[in-house]
């Protein structure tokens, strides 16, 4: 059991980024703007951080599995 | 025309970049009559030093020329770049570790040694290495074009700037064969280390700068057509099916794969995957240059000088021109000059393992080390010079085109190399014949999409929208591969359930 939840979150961490990167519609919009940029551009540079958080994640909890 | 601090501070560096590659052979000294040695820096290098690897492979003239000018000549869709690095990372965080293990434990040193042992078959490894050599080729050309963009931006109204140009790559590609074939690895990735440093700095130099001195990102964008703004909605599937097909090559490619091989451990090799994305924030801010050099009217109008197909992969060289003072100005175009250099080092190197490995040594069984590590070093040196002679030979608009066939085509060996690590019941001759027919139909849908004339499109429009070729052959190819293997399973098990 311990096992098979750790593969469901080892998945979830690769998945979730995944779905929302090629998910564009979720992102495909103007607003809301930060500084003058539109949502289009600013979301998708942000969430370079938030990819790169879950797959550290990734990194250290495979890590720790051996 | 060209002013001197400019010439001082790019010159001076690029003495730097020299003396830092000829070091790289003193850099934790091995045995560099080894192959493992030369190609792989010994596989001893850690986090860090496999970061900025293989940030040099992302960070090239990908990102300085053919991005910015996809942004500035047809607006969001190029954006793509920014989440197809981020998915890229995430396919490899899986995957290459596995091939890592695998290759300490065995000894491979390219993605070609693997599908040999794995598969048995010296037909697929070889077909597997011609794909890598031939995808590598407009890749490189691809740099050589982004090294020329610079010169000609530098060199705009002197005399004889043709000239002047292309001595100055000519003496550039012979500085970096001499440090390759001396220092191999070790001196491309200390060089790979400058470059980004370079980088890094322009990189925040410009977006601090450049929306200060324009009054905000507001007015950049409020000048700009709708399709700047957001995605039109007919282009979703070929923004996405770019991002997927992208990212699925990427690591295909044979620097990617000898980057990765580089590495001291695999757990090492995780942790710098897993902080790659952050690289992708450099690439979106010069993918934004793209539209902020509108707003920039000395820039625009410098560009308004050149034929239009050639604007685009100016844009970077000249927005920095014309909004930074003269020595930044030389600095930062001289990393974007080695931002070239480099990456097409890396490349090279990747293109003469697989022909001495995988194509020479398998029609001539018998060679010796010495001979073997003499003839990559030689065949490095000529592929840098095959590239450079294709760019002097074809139009530059040309060249960044050819690109999108190398994505096209490396996908197609994703079924033996990626699947072939995991999936135990794939078969040789299915592979084979998948290969055939991704490649085939790739180049076929390719010729189709551009009316059999010179390469400008990579979508194919189909029943859901424009979609990137390179996903379409690659379904064909897994379809192929897959169903191909399973039949001949099926007929395997029931002749010995007959027996």
């Amino acid at each position: 059991m311990r096992i098979k939840k750790m593969y469901v979150i080892l998945a979830l961490l690769i998945l979730v980024p995944t779905f929302i990167d090629l998910g564009v519609p979720i992102y495909n919009r103007d607003s809301p703007e930060l500084l003058g940029m539109p949502f289009f551009y600013w979301f998708q540079t942000l969430w370079l951080f938030a990819s790169a958080g879950f797959y550290i994640v990734f990194a250290r909890l495979k890590g720790n599995q051996k | 025309m060209i002013s001197s601090d400019i010439v001082i501070a790019f010159v001076s560096l690029f003495i730097v970049f020299i003396a830092l590659g000829f070091y790289g052979k003193y850099w934790r000294r091995g045995d560099l009559n080894h192959v493992h040695e030369w190609a792989l820096a010994g596989r001893r290098l850690g986090t860090t030093l496999v970061f900025f690897l293989i940030g040099a492979d992302l960070y090239t003239a990908y990102s300085f020329v053919a991005i910015p000018s996809g942004v500035f000549a047809k607006g969001s869709l190029y954006f793509f770049a920014i989440p197809y690095v981020m998915l890229t990372f995430a396919v490899a965080l899986v995957t290459m570790p596995r091939l890592w293990t695998l290759a300490r434990e065995k000894g491979y040193i390219t993605a070609s040694d693997f599908v040999k042992d794995r598969f048995g078959s010296t037909t697929l490894a070889i077909m597997i290495a011609i794909t890598g050599i031939v995808a590598e080729l407009p890749y490189i050309a691809l740099q050589i074009v982004g090294m020329q963009a610079v010169l000609t931006v530098m060199l705009a109204g002197s005399a004889n700037a043709q000239m002047v140009e292309e001595i100055s790559l000519l003496i550039s590609f012979i500085v970096l064969a001499a440090f390759t074939y001396t220092s191999g690895l070790r001196g491309t990735t200390l060089t790979a280390i400058f470059k980004d440093v370079l980088i890094w700095i322009t990189v925040f130099a410009v977006i601090i700068v450049v929306p200060l001195s324009i009054g905000g990102f507001q007015h950049a964008f409020s000048q700009m057509k709708a399709n700047y703004v957001t995605l039109p909605s007919a282009l979703m599937p070929a923004y996405a099916t770019l991002i997927l097909g992208s990212a699925l090559a990427l690591y295909l490619y044979p620097h990617a794969i000898n980057g990765v091989l580089s590495s001291e451990s695999a757990q090492k090799l995780r942790t710098s995957t897993a902080l790659l994305p952050l690289y992708g924030v450099g690439l979106a801010i010069l993918a934004l240059m793209g539209i902020l050099v509108f707003a920039v009217p000395n820039a625009m109008h410098f560009l308004s000088g050149f034929p239009e197909s050639s604007r685009g992969i100016l844009v970077v060289p000249s927005l920095i021109m014309y909004t930074m003072p003269g020595w930044f100005s030389g600095i930062a175009l001289l990393g974007i000059f080695v931002g070239g250099l480099v990456p097409a080092a890396i490349m090279a190197m990747a293109q003469a393992n697989l022909l001495t490995r995988n194509i020479i040594k398998e029609l001539k069984p018998n060679i010796t080390n010495n001979s073997e590590i003499r003839i990559t070093k030689i065949s490095s040196t000529v592929f840098k010079f095959i590239a450079l002679g294709f760019v002097f030979a074809v139009p530059a608009t040309y060249a960044i085109s050819l690109q999108l066939l190398g994505g096209i085509l490396i996908a197609q060996i994703l079924p033996a190399v990626i699947c072939g690590l995991y999936v135990k019941s794939l078969k040789k001759t299915p592979l084979i014949i998948g290969l055939l027919a991704g490649i085939g139909s790739g180049i076929y849908m390719l010729e189709a999409a551009n009316n059999f004339g010179a390469l400008t499109a990579s979508l194919f429009n189909t029943g859901f929208g424009a979609i990137y070729i390179a996903v379409i052959s690659l379904a064909i190819n897994l379809a192929i591969s897959f169903g191909g293997s399973y039949a001949i399973n099926k007929t395997q098990a029931s002749k010995m359930e007959k027996n």
